[in-house]
């Protein structure tokens, strides 16, 4: 049995205090989201205003019938969504995703969460870059190496992707190049955006920072980059899990949680 | 190894379930409010430690939402408006007391007559949506300056002239930073109109660096205090007693 030091501590804390993070962030989030669920392109955006992205009813729809008729709109694009979300009682004419969130987490609650998500998910970020930039793992395990990084080994990647095919060996205790890339994208892309266009909805961040609104093109702008990156995060979750089962679920969640990867090509899964 | 992760598996299974147990099983007001609190405590420090004497963006008259979509209570319910409203707030007149030297009354008339500031500035609701309006009003510094500040004032606390559906009238407040910044006025005029009932008639409060629910409506009482705590149940506001919003609301 080969059994290797995967992931340091450092690295294993800042994964799951960001799973956690991240699965407040994103609950609390879609709660937000449920009490308008109509996001907008530019400065301003309102009921009064067309939306660019919504969940809606349909032009001329009853909405005492049941179930309420509900369509997800992008642009000039619908999906019916009739059945499958719930129209709100009681207060305003708004869809929900959950159909009952209030009995789970009042609206305020949703967002002090949100926002006390959000600084662990910050600040164990930072901590995280800091430590990347100050030890050798960010050379060591997400740059792509220059044996990696050429046409022929990136193709050979893409085609095991393809085929579902698991690493073994040697190879399974390092990051191939995809796997690579969408890290250092998810990290240093993905989340300083989310992170910022989410700051452009403060009154009083971009009192201080006003070139929030010209770097995102106005604050319903923002909001609604800040959705399509959570979206976009889901869809990361929903693929690194999904790789997790790929490569062997047991041993790398185990990875994750000791530090400990068995790479013996009999290892257990 | 099998036996490992089955343990493993069951401490993990056993620690969430005992989290939503406990979750759900705590009081409001308690843990969960302790939390909200810190946290909101936080963010008022880290923003604070930042914003210097930022003003929030203006606007040119160009902006200005055509239409601009009313929250909360558009019409308080009750006698006592509806005469105050049938008089066109000629009877009425906004009261300042509590922690302050001199209590001072002043009308409609007397408030339209002292310094005035003008802003054209984006209001975002809670919600996600927001509108550009132009408010015309007193700044809140003048009319505190005006009362003079006992040396224990630490809050302002604005009690309006709206019912809220459990009965309770709307109230607000804010800490003495964001009641003296320049952008925080009361509002007696909104696109260069008089404002409009559904905005808040007489008064509505614009604190430019908070967003929508401290933007208090139908304003009627300041009030100055040394501690929220006897302010409604104790968290500074009807959204933040009554719904778990946050106090510190420059999110």
């Amino acid at each position: 049995m080969t059994v290797i030091e995967r992931h340091p501590f450092a690295v294993r804390l800042w994964h799951w205090i960001t799973a956690a993070a991240v699965f407040v962030l994103l609950f609390t989030g879609v709660v937000v989201f449920n009490v308008h669920p109509r996001l907008y392109w530019g400065e301003v955006g309102n009921a009064t205003m067309p939306a660019a992205i919504a969940i809606e009813a349909p032009p001329g729809a009853d909405l005492k019938a049941k179930p309420v008729p509900a369509i997800f709109r992008v642009g000039s694009h619908t999906w019916d969504l009739t059945g499958s979300v719930g129209l709100s009682v009681g207060g305003g004419e708004y869809f929900m995703i959950y159909r009952s969130p209030r009995y789970f987490m009042k609206f305020g609650a949703a967002r002090a969460y949100h926002f006390m998500a959000a600084w662990v998910f910050a600040l164990s970020w930072v901590a995280y870059a800091v430590y990347l930039f100050t030890s050798r793992r960010l050379k060591r395990d997400l740059l792509p190496t220059s044996a990696q990084f050429t046409v022929r080994a990136f193709a050979r990647d893409v085609w095991d992707h393809v085929r579902l095919r698991r690493a073994h060996g040697a190879a399974a205790g390092e990051y191939n190049l995809l796997q690579k890339l969408t890290y250092l994208a998810v990290v240093f892309i993905l989340v300083p955006v989310m992170a910022l266009s989410g700051l452009t909805q403060s009154h009083a961040i971009t009192a201080r920072f006003p070139e929030l609104f010209t770097l995102f093109g106005g604050r319903e702008s923002a909001r609604t980059i800040h959705g399509l990156t959570a979206a976009l995060f889901v869809v990361f979750i929903l693929i690194h899990i999904f790789q997790l089962f790929v490569a062997g679920f047991i041993t790398k969640v185990r990875a994750m949680i000791t530090g400990k990867l068995n790479i013996s090509e009999q290892a257990s899964t | 190894m099998s036996k490992i992760l089955t343990r493993r598996r069951v401490i993990l299974g056993a620690a969430a379930g005992a989290g939503i147990i406990a979750y759900e099983a705590l009081p409001q007001g308690a843990f969960k409010y302790g939390l909200i609190k810190a946290a909101d405590s936080f963010t008022l420090r880290a923003q604070r430690l930042i914003i210097g004497k930022s003003l929030v963006r203006e606007f040119s008259p160009a902006d200005i939402s055509p239409q601009f979509p009313t929250n909360g209570v558009n019409m308080p319910e009750g006698e006592t408006y509806q005469q105050l409203l049938a008089s066109n707030f000629g009877d009425w007149a906004l009261k300042i007391d509590g922690k302050v030297r001199t209590p001072v009354s002043a009308s409609l008339a007397e408030l339209r007559s002292m310094p005035s500031r003008t802003q054209i500035t984006m209001h975002t609701c809670d919600e996600g949506w927001n509108a550009i309006g132009q408010w015309k009003g007193v700044p809140v510094a003048h009319l505190l300056n005006m009362a003079g500040l006992a040396p224990d004032a630490r809050y302002v606390v604005f009690h309006c002239l709206d019912k809220q559906g459990d009965g309770v009238m709307y109230y607000e407040s804010l800490d003495l930073f964001d009641a003296f910044h320049p952008q925080t006025i009361l509002a007696y005029e909104m696109n260069g109109e008089p404002l409009p009932v559904g905005h808040g008639a007489p008064l509505r409060l614009r604190i430019e660096l908070q967003i929508g629910y401290k933007n208090a409506k139908y304003i009627d009482r300041i009030e100055v205090v040394d501690s929220l705590a006897n302010i409604g149940k104790g968290r500074g506001g009807w959204w933040e007693d009554s719904g778990d919003a946050v106090w510190y609301a420059g999110q």
